[in-house]
């Protein structure tokens, strides 16, 4: 997972879409759908990491607890 | 190079969606403005020439822009040809006309209550009439101008941010 640094350039990419998608709406008054943006790329931005997220609870885990 | 090529697509394809969008918001005030001014030359061609209604619709379509002109002229055409009463004519073909424009539901009922008037009373009621309805476009103007204003920008970077988004998460 470390030796791939292009998941990293993605997850910057998505940041920076949003937050201009987010600063957008509020200009216009859409607060609401504002905040929804951004929800909606923190929510996919997690699925993607939620592979790596796992992976180190595992590893958390497995020094700490002696398991698995 | 097959990827790079389909990034281009789609982000072609969103940003057009945004401003097709644009355009239609772009459109509105303007076809307002249009309607308004035939109501006001049906006005002068009713009170001053004391045109009949076929001729009248004819002669506002001849002095118009092009969508609005298309209604005026197919309500001349249809009086002359069909015996149906004027209001069936007129309220098909507003039915008939309103998807090829970017006006609303409220400019449709409005032009819809105008032509169930038309022809129905003698010449002061008759501009009363008019003049009610031009008022009722003028309000709808404001609204459109005002929707016009805020949202244009948006959508056309909102189309554009949407592509480029969905481009990253695919790649």
């Amino acid at each position: 997972m470390l030796g791939d640094a292009s998941i990293l350039f993605q997850i910057a990419g998505i940041g920076i879409v949003v937050a201009m998608i987010h600063t957008i709406l509020k200009q216009m008054g859409k607060e609401e759908y504002a905040q929804f943006a951004s929800l909606v790329g923190f929510i996919i931005v997690l699925i993607f990491v939620i592979d790596g997220i796992s992976d180190l609870f595992q590893q958390i885990k497995s020094v700490f607890l002696f398991r698995g | 190079m097959m990827k790079w090529i389909g990034a281009l697509l789609l982000l072609s394809a969103t940003t057009w969606v945004g401003f097709e969008l644009a355009r239609k918001l772009n459109d509105r005030p303007k076809q307002i403005r249009q309607l308004k001014s035939a109501l006001q030359i049906l006005e002068a061609e009713i009170l001053y020439s004391q045109a009949p209604i076929i001729e009248a619709c004819y002669n506002v379509s001849k002095q118009l822009p092009h969508p609005v002109s298309w209604f005026f002229k197919v309500v001349s055409e249809d009086l002359k040809v069909k015996t149906d009463s004027l209001y069936e004519i007129w309220k098909k073909n507003i039915d008939a006309f309103w998807p090829l424009v970017a006006l609303g539901e409220n400019e449709k009922e409005i032009l819809r209550q105008f032509g169930r008037t038309l022809g129905q009373h003698d010449f002061v009621q008759q501009q009363k009439h008019i003049q009610l309805a031009l008022t009722h476009l003028e309000r709808e103007l404001e609204e459109a101008q005002d929707y016009q204003y805020r949202y244009s920008k948006m959508v056309k970077s909102l189309g554009f941010l949407t592509g480029l988004l969905v481009v990253i998460l695919l790649i």
